[in-house]
């Protein structure tokens, strides 16, 4: 007799790349149909230093420093303070160059330079987040839908450590979810955003994240904050579900994904949520197996009835830089890929997958890559469906232009749009001001004057 | 100098945390282990002290065997005996030797694991944290052990040749705590071993089982028999140990009370001694936490919380102290607090627990006393969950209000307890760390990098860390000792260590006949 070797099963597999040309000619029509040469919200800055930030390693870094801090500052004299400080550490070289930071012209003092930052501060959180609050931003909301773009709302919050933070950030999830719900009504019908093969598509559309439902994540106990998350995040099942909204739960460190990816998947197959709501999970080209968690969720779709498909959003993942840092820290193989083309490749080999996968699941393509995206839209388009089957999603600020294009080619595309004050909504403008000028980003590379063609390649 | 870390398990698998539960199943079979005092390769196995299971008293991890005083006098003499020809191999093959060990350990990882979780109660992470770092002295001292041996060099002339050398000091008592039961008692041995010592080992009686694992891997390795003893034993087996006239050094490290004790009794020469002993001793703290107007919470609440209720506070780098800037002395407060609600009060063995029932039950008495004083003279104390019935276990509490005199605010209590105080501004939370006798950890929280700064030079501790949390120190990359009280000031994994186990000798030839240079 011989030893039976079990092998893993294949990744899911999906249709064979599309001809390279077609591609081209998509992300070059779409790349013609930005409004604007892309703005970007750290230009200023890099006008003033004549050179972009991302050769600028050590001004980078003082600019995100002065950012991250500005709201943390109770006085203009405070954020001058550290404005100064902030200078001091820069080598000699750059510090001339810091010194346009200081946006003052010199002579007015720590209160001068400190207001003056904290206006440049405000200004650029403004480019990301859409108000301080739902009910600020949803005219904004409004504005989108009416011009082709529907929206995914989020909620910024600082870290939740406790369990009333937890409570406070589900009864925001709540109070979004009513509002929400109340004002999609009146929007004008727009069919291109309302429906696909597998019926009505909700206007209302929240994210959330779990480790804000939560204060008990345990990277080595993930069914305690597991439990602890699905107190919270039931009722906000239930409250979608009654209003016809979308759930979608972000995807956020490894180190939480074991419990997100049972917590959702074991919340959507109890009976109770048979009906609804629609929901949707997050997968992330970055990571090593992200082969592994698809064929995972398929198994769930293929043995879970609900009444509409799961939407897997499909990103490469924002939490690059952390990853790798922890991994290294403490001696692990990295879990993400080591090189963006090898993200992007995966990402590529991902959508395939995903898109042969329907109707088993709904696909949302989270981009603001031109080739990533241009990619999808052709695949989908070879599987011999309408562009309407296929879900385009960018980040408000950094996908504004994006989005224009895409609305005007008639494709379905959602901004999602950050909502918080300033002091909660920091981490995330961090985050997105570092993707935006970071070496390999390509909003970056676009935006430096980056080849078209060169950017439109196969990874 | 190329040195990597023992790679940390990755308990955020699940087959990694498969692993380990089965390797405490076969360990439990296995229960309990019997610990013999071990001497130039003979064993004494009668036992008559057992190490218990902090979470479950019931159960006899070790049966160990107390070492005689005649049994402390036969160990330093066989040490003593070994330790030339231990000494006369060459540093690169003493550091093969400790490299095997490493090499065994590394095999054992999750039995050793598991054994900290049943005789420490060292939560999962932290007890494999903890052979990680045992494994990570090994190679380090190994390797410096052999740069060492190429000795200084001197300034030459001609006619002369000048050359410093180190060599070992001779029998080193090493007396190690519970709380690191891996690590801090390899380290100690590890560095004498290296170096050309032999050793005489006397474990915490808490910890006995933890010790023997490590002393079986480095005979196993092949550490000459005679070269590394273990006496199993209470406080009168390490006294009699540090008296005795045969011990060169004495590496401790524990109490303050302990520390200053055996610093009295080394420097009395004993009859017979020709010698005068070097102590190197790692004692406690009383660590605080600076945090500025400016810093970030959503870092520095769960840092404070990690740094203090993390293994019950029981490690000598735990923070016991925050001073908080009284511009967010109100939200730290009350989300510290809030934090303090959902630490998860378990067993060792569950997986992603914070807080693990203390070493012993006078440990629990000892805490319960200080709290109750504290509450007693005004002081506000908040407390978290209790934790199951069965094993030492010790609410982990937040204290507020202290009146600037109390004892809780200067003596170690080690146990998941800190104080929170506002101050005006960290030029005053500085004077009160500089008020302290204490120097070992301390932590600040800020953005500005020139406060950071300056601070970082002014606190007067060995270890600081900034915007993060204060344990957990790794060898090679925050080596690790403290100042004042705390120690006198070698670092553990560091560079500089083991010149504490050496002594140097210079030789100055002449190098010229008839008045020629040859
Ligand atoms: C609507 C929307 C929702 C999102 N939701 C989530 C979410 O829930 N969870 C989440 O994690 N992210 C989420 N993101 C962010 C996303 O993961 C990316 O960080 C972001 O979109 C940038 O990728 P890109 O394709 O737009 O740009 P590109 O410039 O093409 O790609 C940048 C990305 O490539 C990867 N990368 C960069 N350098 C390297 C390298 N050296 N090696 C390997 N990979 C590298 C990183 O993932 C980086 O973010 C979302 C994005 C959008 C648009």
């Amino acid at each position: 007799m011989s030893a039976s070797v079990v092998a893993d099963p294949p990744a899911p597999a999906g249709a064979p790349p599309p001809p390279e040309q077609e591609i081209r000619a998509l992300g070059r029509s779409l790349d013609a149909a930005f409004p604007s040469a892309a703005r970007r919200p750290v230009h200023a800055a890099e006008r003033a230093l004549a050179a972009p930030l991302s050769d600028r390693p050590e001004l980078r870094a003082a600019l995100f420093r002065l950012v991250d801090v500005a709201p943390a500052c109770r006085t203009p004299t405070e954020l001058g303070e550290h404005l100064d400080a902030f200078l001091a550490e820069l080598p000699a070289h750059e510090r001339a160059a810091g010194l346009a930071l200081h946006l003052t012209g010199g002579r007015g003092g720590h209160a001068l330079s400190g207001r003056a930052a904290a206006v440049a501060v405000a200004r650029m959180a403004r480019f990301f987040i859409a108000g301080e609050d739902p009910a600020a931003a949803l005219p904004a909301l409004a504005r989108l839908w009416s011009g082709g773009v529907a929206s995914s709302l989020d909620l910024l919050g600082e870290a939740t450590v406790t369990a009333a933070e937890a409570d406070r950030y589900a009864a925001r999830c709540d109070d979004a979810l009513v509002q929400l719900a109340q004002a999609v009504r009146a929007w004008p019908a727009r069919p291109l955003l309302e429906r696909d093969f597998a019926g009505r598509l909700p206007r209302a559309n929240l994210s959330v994240k779990v480790t804000a439902l939560t204060p008990l994540i345990r990277e080595a106990a993930p069914e305690i904050g597991r439990e602890d998350a699905a107190r919270r995040l039931r009722p906000l099942l239930r409250r979608a579900r009654e209003l016809g909204a979308h759930l979608h739960v972000d995807m956020e460190s490894i180190a939480s994904r074991e419990l997100i990816v049972g917590l959702v998947l074991g919340l959507l197959a109890e009976d109770e949520f048979r009906d609804g709501p629609d929901a949707g999970i997050v997968l992330q080209a970055y990571l090593t197996d992200s082969d592994e968690l698809l064929r995972e969720v398929l198994e769930w779709a293929a043995r879970t009835e609900r009444a509409t498909p799961l939407t897997v959003r499909l990103v490469k993942g924002a939490y690059w830089d952390h990853e790798l840092v922890e991994a290294r820290q403490r001696g692990w193989t990295p879990p993400v890929h080591a090189t963006k083309a090898d993200t992007d490749r995966s990402f590529e080999r991902l959508t395939r997958a995903l898109l042969a996968a329907r109707p088993a699941v709904r696909v949302a393509i989270a981009s603001h890559n031109l080739r990533s995206i241009a990619h999808a839209i052709v695949c989908n388009r070879r599987s011999g469906r309408p562009d309407t089957d296929l879900e385009l999603q960018v980040l408000r600020g950094l996908g504004d232009d994006l989005h224009h294009a895409l609305a005007a080619h008639r494709l379905r595309v959602r901004s999602y749009c950050p909502v918080g004050d300033l002091v909660s909504g920091m981490a995330y403008l961090v985050r997105r001001l570092l993707e935006n000028t970071a070496n390999d980003s390509f909003l970056a590379a676009r935006a430096d004057g980056a080849d078209l063609d060169r950017l439109l390649r196969a990874p | 100098m190329s040195f990597a870390n023992e790679p940390l398990l990755e308990l955020r698998r699940a087959w990694v945390r498969d692993g380990l539960e089965d390797a405490l199943r076969a360990l439990d079979a296995e229960l309990p282990l019997h610990v013999p005092v071990l001497i130039d390769g003979a064993t004494r196995d009668a036992p008559d002290l057992a190490s218990t299971d902090p979470g479950a008293p019931e159960r006899v991890v070790a049966a160990a065997t107390r070492a005689t005083p005649t049994e402390v006098d036969d160990a330093v003499r066989a040490a003593s005996a070994a330790q030339a020809a231990w000494a006369a191999r060459r540093a690169a093959a003493r550091a093969a030797v400790l490299v095997r060990a490493a090499g065994l350990l590394r095999e054992r990882r999750a039995r050793l694991a598991a054994l900290a979780v049943r005789e420490c109660a060292k939560p999962w992470a932290e007890a494999d944290a903890d052979v990680c770092e045992a494994i990570d002295f090994l190679t380090y001292y190994a390797a410096d052990a052999v740069r060492l041996e190429r000795g200084e060099e001197l300034v030459q002339l001609p006619g002369e040749r000048n050359e410093l050398r180190y060599r070992p000091r001779g029998v080193v008592a090493v007396v190690a705590p519970w709380n690191f039961p891996f690590a801090i008692a390899l380290g100690m041995t590890a560095a004498a071993l290296a170096t050309g010592n032999a050793v005489v080992l006397k474990p915490a009686e808490q910890s006995p089982g933890c010790a023997f694992e490590l002393v079986r891997a480095l005979h196993e390795a092949g550490v000459p028999a005679g070269a590394l003893a273990l006496l199993p034993g209470e406080g009168d087996v390490g006294a009699a140990l540090v008296a005795h006239a045969g011990v060169h050094v004495i590496a401790f490290t524990g109490s303050s009370a302990v520390g200053q004790q055996i610093l009295r009794v080394a420097a009395d020469v004993r009859p017979g001694q020709r010698h005068l002993k070097h102590v190197v001793a790692e004692m406690g703290g009383k660590n605080c936490v600076l945090v500025d107007a400016d810093a970030d919470l959503d870092d520095a609440v769960p840092a404070v919380a990690y740094s203090a209720f993390g293994f019950a506070g029981q490690k000598c780098s735990a923070c016991s102290r925050v001073l908080v800037h009284e511009a967010i002395a109100a939200p730290f407060a009350e989300r510290l607090r809030g934090l303090l609600d959902t630490l998860v009060v378990d067993q060792a063995t569950r997986f992603g627990v914070d807080v693990p029932p203390l070493i012993e039950r006078s440990a629990q008495e000892r805490i319960a006393d200080a709290l109750a004083q504290a509450a007693a003279v005004g002081a506000t104390v908040a407390r978290g969950a209790a934790g199951p019935d069965e094993g030492w276990f010790a609410a982990p509490a937040i204290v507020t209000d202290v009146a600037a005199d109390a004892p809780l605010l200067s003596t170690e209590l080690f146990g998941p307890v800190v104080t929170v105080e506002p101050v005006p501004d960290l030029q005053a939370a500085l004077a009160r760390v500089e008020a302290l006798p204490f120097g070992l950890t301390g932590g600040i929280f800020s953005r500005n990098p020139a406060r950071v700064r300056e601070l970082t030079w002014k606190l007067p501790v060995g270890n600081v860390y900034v915007n993060r949390h204060i344990t957990g120190a790794t060898v090679a990359r925050q080596p690790f000792g403290g100042t004042r009280l705390s120690g006198g000031g070698p670092k553990a994994g560091g560079p500089g260590y083991l010149h504490h186990f050496v002594e140097s000798v210079v030789v100055s030839e002449n190098t010229t006949r008839h008045g020629l240079v040859v």
